[in-house]
Formats: structure tokens, sequence, C-alpha cells
């Protein structure tokens, strides 16, 4: 258990006054403070787990990539020994970058300084000029490598932490991993990323993005109103109404880590596809209907190895659709009508990189089921790229939302401003609902942002 | 086959450079001029009528990879855009029909700089290969930063009467995180 410990701002404010928690509201300084960004780069990025990749970026021996993790640069590389290595991106030496590319592959990175050298595995292997033993004789070589995060691969996605002794991957997920495991541990071969990620900046706070992707349902019926006026949901329900209302009920699940999921309602879908109530088909006759997004018919039975009935219920009726893990990721596993009345299903996940207190890098990974035929991957591919990321339809909306945000946080009264998250679930899980967790039905309220923010709440708030 | 290899199977051979003032040449640069002017005066129904019906529209991604590997440092798996006729007509649709394209209402201002023109006959007597430099400067709200987006334009160009319809745009940019919040607009 964290133990409070008081923290004041530099005017004066005390840390845990910026979380109101009666009235469930964040003073919206929160999003432009640079004190506060720099105590979150050790209290939040120094202490949780933090999404850098995906396993199949970095398939060979000596294959590596460069991510952040927080304000740092980290060599993600594949040793001789099969085993992912996250290092500090930082030459013991005198502090040179040691990698100034995006991706590679190596035995040995070599800082461009002075030489040093180093093994993917983050080891120090010598300086130039061994015979004067240029590394001096005050440090053994072993002390003198790469400081290594503590590295999990979840469903082939790399995460990373520096924080060596804290809890595990598992635990930091929690409850929150049984609904996670449909997405990321549903298939025999797993996901794979279709290339590497896109990248922009975008000069907001990370927390504009971070605590949208913690399952903000509300702003898509005004802030992407457009698919519903020529989008992809314009002809689905009732008769080309652009009220995109019906796709917000569903079951909200967080977590007391951050986590959240919207698990939105298949059944109109199912209806649609098969022309047959939901509520008469077998869990199979549903999958059959409506497989996972990424997953074709022939894949279906792999589901079965390695998820319980009560998680398949769940996929065929409800599944997490999207939502984030704490603290800057956002996953999207949706169902996109096309226009021939079929379905198309997409699987990405995004990182929102904090590069200073009013600016963040944006990160975009499109996934396909390894298993999936090349021509399904291509049109994921495709489809994900119109609608998510860069030029992506639905978000390129966010994008050009969260800078303001940051902006009016930045204003002598802006920045006293609340942020509001008093739209309460009264309503718990539903009856006979299989899942763990905090569950709530219904339309989309704001309890998954506001567990969010309490975990944040209690991450800045904790004795170092 | 990919979306990347059917482009490949489908592009004409390249052939000999359009001396800089032929009448062809001059022709281009007029088509490019007056699609940046539409472009820029926000005309984009009228710019996507010079679209040819079997365009592709594509804009690689970029990675800093060192000099012995320059040919990986254009992406064409994962793409900025990755857009066919059909798409880039939704995406007019979207700017131009519905009172909720955030992300271009109020529209930025954008000025296209196109340069460095090179024309090229191909093994078609009615396509012709334009590389040309875009600089694109972009500017939002009242905010002082100006968004730049630079790169070279890969065109094929199919004669179309008097003008051009435009088949395939490649825009290979610069930066490989790219300075401006989405590509809401159109390069």
């Amino acid at each position: 258990m964290l133990t409070k410990a008081s923290y004041t701002l530099a005017d004066g404010t005390p840390l845990s006054d910026l979380v109101r928690v009666p009235t469930r509201e964040v003073q919206m300084r929160a999003l432009s403070d640079p004190e506060i960004y720099q105590l979150e780069m050790d209290r939040v990025f120094g202490k949780t787990w933090l999404l850098l990749g995906h396993e199949s970026e970095v398939p060979n021996s000596g294959d590596f990539v460069v991510r952040d993790m927080g304000s740092d640069s980290v060599i993600v590389a594949r040793a001789k020994d099969g085993n992912i290595h996250v290092s500090l991106n930082v030459c013991p030496h005198r502090g040179m970058r040691i990698s100034t590319v995006d991706a590679g592959n190596t035995q040995i990175h070599k800082c461009i300084y002075h030489g040093w050298a180093f093994k993917p595995s983050g080891e120090f292997i010598g300086a130039p000029v061994e015979k004067e033993c240029m590394h001096g004789k005050m440090m053994p070589k072993e002390e003198l490598g790469l400081p290594q995060a503590r590295v999990t691969l979840y469903g082939g996605i790399i995460f990373a932490t520096w924080d060596l002794e804290g809890p595990s991957f598992e635990e930091f997920l929690g409850d929150a991993k049984w609904y996670f495991d449909t997405l990321f541990e549903r298939s025999d071969k797993g996901l794979e990323v279709l290339g590497p990620p896109q990248r922009f900046i975008v000069r907001a706070n990370w927390k504009a993005a971070g605590e949208q992707s913690a399952a903000d349902g509300y702003h898509t019926l005004t802030l992407h109103r457009w698919l519903g006026e020529v989008g992809n949901y314009s002809k689905s329900g009732d008769g080309g109404s652009a009220d995109l209302s019906p796709e917000m009920y569903g079951v909200e699940v967080s977590s007391p880590h951050g986590h959240a999921l919207r698990c939105i309602d298949l059944g109109r879908k199912i209806k649609k596809l098969s022309g047959l109530d939901p509520a008469e088909l077998t869990v199979d006759q549903k999958l059959e209907a409506l497989p996972p997004p990424g997953m074709t018919r022939e894949m279906l039975p792999q589901l079965r190895k390695h998820l319980s009935e009560e998680q398949l219920e769940v996929m065929v009726s409800m599944p997490p659709q999207v939502g984030g893990i704490f603290p800057n990721v956002l996953f999207a596993f949706v169902y996109i009508p096309q226009a021939d009345g079929s379905v198309l299903g997409l699987t990405l996940l995004h990182a929102y990189v904090p590069k200073g207190p009013d600016q963040l890098e944006f990160v975009n990974w499109v996934l396909a089921e390894k298993d999936a035929p090349q021509e399904l991957k291509d049109r994921m591919l495709m489809q994900s790229i119109q609608l998510f990321g860069t030029s992506g339809m639905v978000e390129q909306d966010d994008s050009d939302t969260w800078p303001h945000m940051t902006l009016a946080a930045k204003g002598a009264r802006g920045r006293r401003s609340t942020l509001k998250y008093q739209a309460v679930y009264e309503t718990g899980a539903p009856a006979g609902w299989p899942g763990p967790g905090i569950v709530n039905e219904g339309f989309t309220k704001d309890d998954t942002q506001w567990h969010w923010w309490l975990y944040w709440n209690e991450l800045m708030n904790a004795k170092a | 086959m990919s979306a990347a290899q059917q482009v490949a199977e489908n592009a004409p051979v390249i052939g000999n450079p359009i001396p800089v003032g032929a009448e062809v040449y001059n022709r281009v640069v007029g088509f490019l001029y007056q699609e940046a002017t539409l472009l820029d005066t926000i005309r984009l129904k009228e710019w996507g009528a010079t679209l040819a019906p079997d365009l592709v529209y594509t804009v690689p991604l970029r990675q800093t990879r060192p000099m012995s590997q320059q040919a990986q440092s254009v992406i064409r798996t994962v793409q900025h855009y990755h857009d066919n006729y059909r798409s880039i007509m939704g995406r007019i649709m979207r700017l131009t029909e519905t009172r909720s394209a955030w992300a271009e209402d109020p529209p930025s201002r954008t000025r296209r700089m196109v340069s460095n023109v090179q024309v090229f006959a191909t093994d078609r007597p009615d396509e012709f290969a334009v590389v040309s430099y875009l600089l694109l400067t972009r500017s939002r709200f009242d905010f002082p930063d100006m968004d730049v987006i630079s790169g070279e334009r890969n065109d094929l160009l199919r004669v179309d009467g008097e003008g051009f319809k435009l088949v395939r745009r490649e825009v290979i940019l610069d930066q490989a995180v790219l300075g401006t919040p989405n590509l809401a607009i159109f390069l």
C-alpha cells in the first residue's frame, strides 16, 4: 500500500488538492504546470509499466527500435539469447545518446562520441584503446553497462518499467487482465504489427489524451458526429440517423490502477448481419455471425483454447472495443461498418508519449493477427490509416482538441477551472455479468476516467 | 498481392525528361499551380474533379536510418495516408458536407509552394511522371506556431482534354515525427 506524503507546489498549493475527491473535479493546472510535469516523470512514468512496441518489430537477434519511457529514450533490442532488453539510451561515459536512429540491427551499439560499445543486452563490451584502459580502473566493466528497465511481454506487446521492485505487469493490470486477455491473448500465434508506428507531435499535455483514453465514450457524440452524418455509421441503425447515442450503451470496466474498457453492445450489429435475434443465438453462432476484430471464421476454434466460456460470452455480447492501459495507452479493437453491409474489425494501439508539459508524441501501431490472411491485413491497414492516427478521419478531430485544453490550462483563471467527472453510474454490473472488476452498465459515464485520475492522484501523492 | 505491389505493377516505365519550358512541361506546372490554388482556397470539390478514378494516394512513413540504409528510411507498410479515389472522395465529403469536421473547421490557412518540377515521359503517350518539391505552411487558430510540412511529390498525371488528371501521388515527407497534429489536409 502506498502511503501519502505531503508535497507543496511552488505557489503553496498542496499537490493533493489538485484532485477533489468529494466533487469529482480536477484542477486544470494539472494539464499545463511544468512543476507537476516534472513530478509525473518520476512518480507516474518512473513507476508504471509503459508500452514500447511489439516483439514482431524486433524479430531477429540484434534487431532494435528506439523508443521513449516518459522523458527518457531507450533502446529496445533483441539479444543473442532471444530476450528483449530495454536499455537507457544514454552513454554512461559522457552522456551522449548511443543510438541516434529509429531502428536497425546490430550486435554492437557503439557510441559515436568516444566509441564505448554495448551489447543489445546493454552490457558494456569495452572502450577503444583497450591497453590504456580508457574506461578507468575505478569501476569494473560490469558496472558500466546501460541501465536496464524491467521488461515483460504480454501478447507479444513490450512493456517496461523502471520500478524494478514494484508490482508485476499482471498485478498492475489486476482484474482488468481478464478483459485484456480477450484482446491480446486469444489466438495461437497472437498479434503482429503491420509496420512501424506512425508518429506525430501534438501540442498538448499527455494527460489530455491519457484521460480520454480511459474510455471517454461521451465525446464521440459531438466531436466525432461526422461518423453519423456521412461516416461509417450514417447508414447503420435507424435509417441514416446522425444520432450516435445508441452506440454509447454497453458496459464500462474501470480499475483501481486507472485502466479502462468500454464494452459496447454488439447486439444490433449481429442482428443486422445474421437477421436473427442475438438473444436466441449461441456463443458460437454469434462468433460465426461476427468474428472478433481481425479474426477470420477459420480462426474461431482457437478462441476456446485460450479463453473461458465466460470470456467468450463477453466477447460476443459486450466486447471491449476502446479503452486504455494507464497511464498513456489507448487500445481500439473496433467493428467498423462497411459500405457493402459487412463489418471490418480493426486492432490498434496508441501511446501518448510526454514531450514536455504542453507537448505529446502520438505513436500509433496498427496490429493484425499473425494468422490472418494477407488480404484481410491489407484491408485492415488501409482502413486503419483512413480512420485512425495521422490522417485518420476520426482521430484528427481529437488531436485538434487537446491543444486547446492545454492552452486553457495556462490561463490565470483557466488553470483554476476544473475538469468534471460528475456523471456517475448508478447501475452496477448487469445481472449475471461474468467478469471481474469495477463494472457498470448503461450509457457511457465518467467513472472510468475518474478512476484514471484517482490512480494518477495516488501515484503523485505516494511517498517516494 | 499487397497494395504497394499492385501500384508497382501498374506503374508505367519512366522515360526521358521533358525540358523545362517545353509545352507539356508548362502545362504540368500550370496544373500543379492550379491544384495548389484549389487546395489553399479550400475548393475541395473542384480539386476532387481533377482526380482520376484509378487514383492511388499515399504518404509513406519516414524513419531515421544510417547513411548505409537510406532505402529503409521510406516505410511503405504503415503509412500516413493510404487512399484511393473512393476514400479521398469520402474525406472531401466529410470536410464539405458535414458541420463537424473539426480538424479543419475552422480551416487551416495554408500555402502550398510547389517547385523544382521535373517532368518525364512514360511508355504511355498520355501519362507523365512528375517530381516536385512541396513546402506547405499551415496556420491554425491564433497559434503563433506555423506548422511546416516539406516533402517530395512523385505524381503520375494523365492527359485529360486540355488539362490532366492525377492518377498517382506519393509524398515523401522529410520528418520522421511530423510536427503537425494531423494530416486533415491534402498534400
